[in-house]
């Protein structure tokens, strides 16, 4: 958390009332997106004990295991999960687009993807219990499931790891995505309560929202209540009416809540690095897709050393991407690295479009900018600088001192003697610079898969899901 | 009808929100008388919308419990958990009964057998510990020698095996059967062969044999001076059933 | 007047309500909180004193999940605890011949404490002739004065001669890998039963370092109910535990400034119902220094007033130790705003804190308007 956040805290504290931290929206949402409010048996690993989902605000549906211990009942209900969120999934590969790749094989990616809303972060860890519990399942043998479990297990591995991976909006935890862009009154951990976090942006704190009875959890865990004083007498009954709908009473609280974030979120106007992350989103969703089709082997317990090596390095890279392109898209982003002197913006005072370096065939045109600033410049000169807006220049830090910061443009006004028109910002512009880069960094030298050094297990042998996988108890 | 259904679903409503507000106020009382009205709306709701009451019917019992814990007894041999009796009850007599419903039979027991002393044919009775209390959870059947039914420190790992032979010992494809047989040959060193299928039940033998060998000898004494100790200390009834942990405990510290 | 008289008289009439192994280990939560010590301390019930004020605290354990954490220990020490033994035997190489149970619980209630002692101590004595497993045992810990009953699942002994804690618990390991929250507050549970261990080896005149800093974590692996062991090192966590029961005996200092007569009584009427008007306790609580942080929310009966409290005070712990420090030492929001907009000036040594603040307002304010 930044300083720039902390105050917008203790402002909501103060005003009661959110703060915004963000002035455009830095996920994408979807057109058709699918809300997933699974709920589990408390005290168990990953026992479903229902899920509201759906794609239709006016229409959930209601999923239900009267009896969460027993094992056929999971799997059927597992079953029905399949039937509602594989055609939705699977809706989404018949449109492509063919593209083009440098040193590779064309693809085709999708032109739109799924996107799986979860209440919070919990949720997501959930879902990836889920596909844990599900995807080394068969349909034949002596644990037989129903054919599309274990396929469903893939995709909500695939949609949960895909969570982790930052700036994806494939599977976004609803919480975390409001706190991104708001700023509450209370702590980080409060704030993973959805109807408390809402009341906060939209109307101001209430203890209600903290009450399960009135506002129950938005899952995974029941509210321990309820539990001891509806459900476990209602599952005691038999009757597995009143299970569902004393489990509809949780879930339809947090339905509305999800729906109502989502209004929220498509309140703002979208960022101009969301398109660019939800093209990398289809990619990596096609990708998956197409992984299936060929059928390979679902995803390993355990990643191998070079695997998680090389996974570590593509989630650093991705991270800084996203922080790069949040702070180019949002000026509000930006603030906290000119807080930090990163960054630093102001008004242009002075320029020498004509400024030039070097004599004879080595002679460049490197346009000077004078900006004046009330930032604290902490960069040093010979720095390279990027600007919004202006995104494809490159310029360079001169000198920083007093209230004034000169630039070299180095990169992208033209080719020719004079600078291109519009290239060299006009005195009275104002312009901001940062030395924060969104250049793709190249990958780390990993070796592959083969190489892989003994210190670290040696090549791992590939993975062929055995019996055991297939035979594991579900108690 | 969904009038009516409407308004239950109100006051069950209101009914669990009363409950849990008086939970929380530990107003134990009123939580009570709510959580009774609760009950009753609900029936009433289960009964409006299913059209009539739910029937639960109970599979028809040809075999006691008691004779069902005696049959499992008697093929293990040696002083057993309820759990494990209800196990092997299923995988080789098709029993029907839960563990749960073991818990009074202990004590059904004594009654019968203090007013009418040996008026039956076997009784189920307790296993007795080195103060010659009853032991926790442990069921034995009276006609086995007094050995049998005591347990010294080692006796629980030795009946533990003497049952796990006992089970291995037994033909039958059933496959209730097979997995008991994998979750206790997991716990005996070399007689599960690392595989998932059902275990060697040669193996299985062998192994539990090896193993009670290096428990014999001192198990063997430590029963016998236990059993020695009960005869000389305790009356029939208490033979059977264990002496009063207090009066047991009392004596003790007396000698 | 004598502290542990002040503590009786911070309590008031009801008796002192027992320390678990689990209330021991939230001590160590938030050492820095005076009222909690004190609380704690005096043997206070807080659970009754936030209901009574009308913040009863927000958590409470799911029938489901004590029902699935008795049958898997069930599980674990079914048959002679024939799971538990093969897991001792693959994990800590524990040889075959080592199997004697001991059940503490054979005794009445009431010998259990006495009946673990001498058991103990005679394993402790003669290793030839020491069980390998205690069930069921009943040790005891002095918790400011009072005695505190502690029972951990298993003791094992006969592992390199020394005791190790056996603690069962029904979160799952999967893949290898544990909900950390849920084994960092087993770890400090468990911390609790070897610290009561050691304190029981020294009393009869051992060595305490006869009792393992290792502890037997035994939890179900992946989804189904098969147990698998794993050893957790609680050194640190003793020295935290150890730590903050020493401040507890020292509760004279805590004690120090506040009025005599100071009591948290709720004045239970003859059917258990407080009777104190609940501002006189409130007042009476506000005595004392609280140290909220949003980490109480979970661990402290008394979160919810103290929360309140800060509120009230315009406090900056509300939001979390994050923030906390990134305000370097500005206690209240007040004061932070106030040097943020430049209303209020910074006092010595916030100087620095201040022209941040005062920048990130002036950000705040060019971007959002």
């Amino acid at each position: 958390m930044s300083l720039l956040t902390s105050l917008a805290r203790l402002r909501a504290l103060d005003e009661g009332i959110a703060q915004p931290i963000a002035t455009v929206r830095h996920c994408h949402l979807a057109d058709r997106p699918m809300v997933f409010i699974p709920l589990k048996l408390s005290g168990e690993a990953a026992a479903p004990l229902a899920a509201m989902l759906g794609a239709d605000r006016d229409r959930p549906r209601l999923l239900v295991v009267a009896q969460p211990r027993n094992r056929d009942l999971r799997f059927a209900w597992a079953a029905e999960l399949a039937g509602v969120l594989l055609p939705y999934v699977e809706g989404f590969l018949r449109d492509t687009e063919t593209v083009e790749r440098r040193n590779a094989d064309p693809y085709e990616r999708a032109i739109d993807a799924p996107q799986i809303l979860v209440p919070n972060r919990a949720g997501v860890a959930f879902v990836r219990l889920l596909g844990r519990s599900m995807r080394f399942r068969r349909a034949d043998g002596p644990y037989p499931v129903p054919e599309s479990v274990p396929l469903l297990g893939r995709w909500l591995t695939y949609f949960a790891e895909r969570a982790a991976y930052p700036g994806s909006s494939l599977m976004p935890a609803m919480t975390e995505e409001l706190g991104r862009h708001w700023a509450s009154g209370q702590s980080g951990l409060e704030d993973a309560n959805l109807a408390a976090l809402l009341a906060w942006i939209t109307t101001g704190p209430s203890d209600d929202a903290e009450d399960p009875l009135i506002w129950p959890p938005a899952g995974p865990a029941t509210d321990p209540g309820f539990d001891a004083e509806v459900l476990a007498p209602a599952m005691e009954s038999g009757s597995a009416e009143r299970v569902t709908e004393a489990l509809r009473t949780q879930l339809e609280p947090s339905w509305r809540l999800m729906w109502q974030a989502i209004d929220l979120l498509a309140g703002l106007e979208e960022g101009a690095g969301v398109a660019s992350r939800w093209e990398q989103d289809r990619g990596s969703f096609s990708g998956m897709a197409a992984h299936v089709a060929e059928g390979a082997p679902p995803q390993p317990r355990r990643d191998g050393a070079v695997a998680a090596a090389a996974r570590l390095a593509r989630m650093e890279r991705a991270q800084a991407a996203y922080d790069a392109q949040r702070a180019y898209d949002d000026p509000l982003v930006m603030a906290e690295h000119r807080l930090t002197g990163e960054a630093f913006a102001g008004e242009v005072v002075d320029t020498d479009p004509g400024n030039t370096e070097g004599e004879g065939r080595s002679r460049k045109l490197r346009p000077l900018v004078v900006i004046k600033t009330d930032d604290p410049v902490r960069l040093s000169p010979g720095t390279s600088l990027g600007t919004p807006q202006r995104r494809a220049q490159g310029a360079e830090l001169v000198s920083a001192g007093e209230g004034l910061v000169t630039v070299k443009i180095t990169k992208g006004m033209g080719r020719g003697r004079t600078a291109a028109p519009g290239a060299v910002p006009e005195i009275g512009e104002r312009v901001c610079y940062t030395s924060l880069t969104d250049d793709f960094q190249g990958s780390p030298a990993l070796p592959d898969a083969e190489a892989t050094p003994w210190t670290h297990g040696g090549p791992p042998r590939e993975y062929v899901p055995d019996d055991e996988d297939a035979q594991e108890e579900w108690s | 009808m969904s009038d009516r259904l409407d308004d239950l679903e109100r006051r069950i409503d209101e009914l669990r929100a009363g409950v849990r507000t008086a939970m929380r106020a530990r107003d134990g009382a009123r939580a009570r008388v709510l959580r009774a009205e609760l009950r009753g709306a609900e029936r009433a709701w289960d009964a409006l919308v299913s059209g009539e009451r739910p029937v639960k019917e109970e599979p028809p019992r040809l075999v006691t419990v008691r004779e069902q814990v005696h049959q499992g007894l008697r093929l293990l041999g040696a002083a057993a958990q309820p759990r494990l009796i209800v196990a092997v009850s299923a995988a080789f007599f098709g029993g029907t009964i839960s563990s749960s419903r073991l818990t009074s039979l202990r004590r059904d027991e004594e009654r019968s057998f203090r007013s009418s002393p040996f008026g039956r044919p076997y009784y189920l009775c307790a296993a007795l510990t080195d103060r010659l209390s009853p032991a926790r959870g442990l069921l034995t059947l009276s006609a086995w020698p007094l050995e049998r039914r005591v347990v010294g420190p080692l006796s629980p790992r030795v009946d533990f095996l003497t049952c796990a032979i006992a089970v291995a010992e037994q033909e039958t494809g059933d496959e209730r059967a097979d997995r008991l047989l994998v979750r206790m040959a997991r716990n005996i060193p070399g007689a599960a062969d690392g595989t998932l299928g059902p275990p060697h039940r040669g193996r299985v033998i062998e192994a539990a044999r090896a193993e009670l060998r290096v428990h014999a000898d001192r198990d063997t004494r430590d029963r016998a001076e236990l059993a020695q100790r009960a005869v000389a200390q305790l009356d029939d009834a208490a033979r059977l059933f264990g002496a009063a942990t207090l009066g047991t405990i009392k004596k003790e510290y007396a000698t | 007047m004598n502290p542990q008289h002040r503590l009786d008289v911070l309590r008031g009439v009801t008796p002192p309500r027992p320390h678990d192994a689990r209330a021991i280990a939230a001590l160590a939560a938030n050492p820095g909180c005076a009222r909690r010590a004190l609380m704690d301390g005096a043997g206070v019930d807080k659970d009754a004193a936030a209901r009574h004020l009308g913040f009863p605290a927000p958590f409470g354990q799911s029938p489901f999940a004590i029902t699935r954490g008795n049958v898997f220990e069930a599980l674990v020490k079914a048959d002679g605890c024939a799971e538990l033994l093969r897991m001792l035997r693959e994990l800590l190489g524990l040889p075959v011949a080592e199997v004697a149970y001991h059940d503490v619980e054979n005794v009445g209630a009431h010998l259990r404490h006495a009946h673990t002692r001498t058991l103990i101590d005679r394993a402790a004595r003669d290793e030839h002739d020491a069980g390998t497993l205690y069930d069921h045992p009943l040790l005891s810990l002095e918790i400011a004065g009072h005695t505190a009953y502690l029972e951990p699942d298993v003791v094992a002994f006969q592992l390199g001669g020394r005791f190790h804690i056996v603690e069962i618990k029904s979160f799952a390991v999967i893949d290898g890998q544990a909900d950390p929250s849920a084994v960092a507050a087993a770890a400090r549970q468990a911390a609790v039963y070897v610290l009561a261990l050691r304190t029981l080896l020294e009393e009869l005149g051992h060595d305490p370092l006869k009792v393992s800093h290792d502890v037997v974590l035994v939890c179900p692996e992946n989804f189904a109910n098969r147990p698998v062991a794993s050893l957790v090192d609680v050194r640190r966590q003793l020295a935290v535990l150890r730590r903050q029961l020493t401040r507890m005996s020292a509760l004279d200092r805590l004690l120090e400034g506040l009025p005599d007569d100071l009591t948290f009584d709720l004045r239970p009427d003859d059917d258990g119902r407080p009777t104190r008007p609940v501002a006189e306790l409130a007042d009476a609580l506000r005595r004392t220094t609280a140290r909220y942080a949003p980490d109480c929310l979970s661990t402290c009966d008394m979160c919810f007033f103290c929360r309140d409290e800060a509120r009230q005070e315009g406090a900056s712990d509300l939001l979390g130790r994050q923030v906390r420090d990134e305000l370097g030492g500005v206690a209240s929001v007040a004061e932070a705003l106030g040097l943020a907009d430049g209303t209020r000036d910074p006092a010595a040594g916030q100087e620095e804190i201040a022209r941040l603040l005062r920048n990130a307002e002036r950000l705040r304010k060019e971007c959002l308007t």
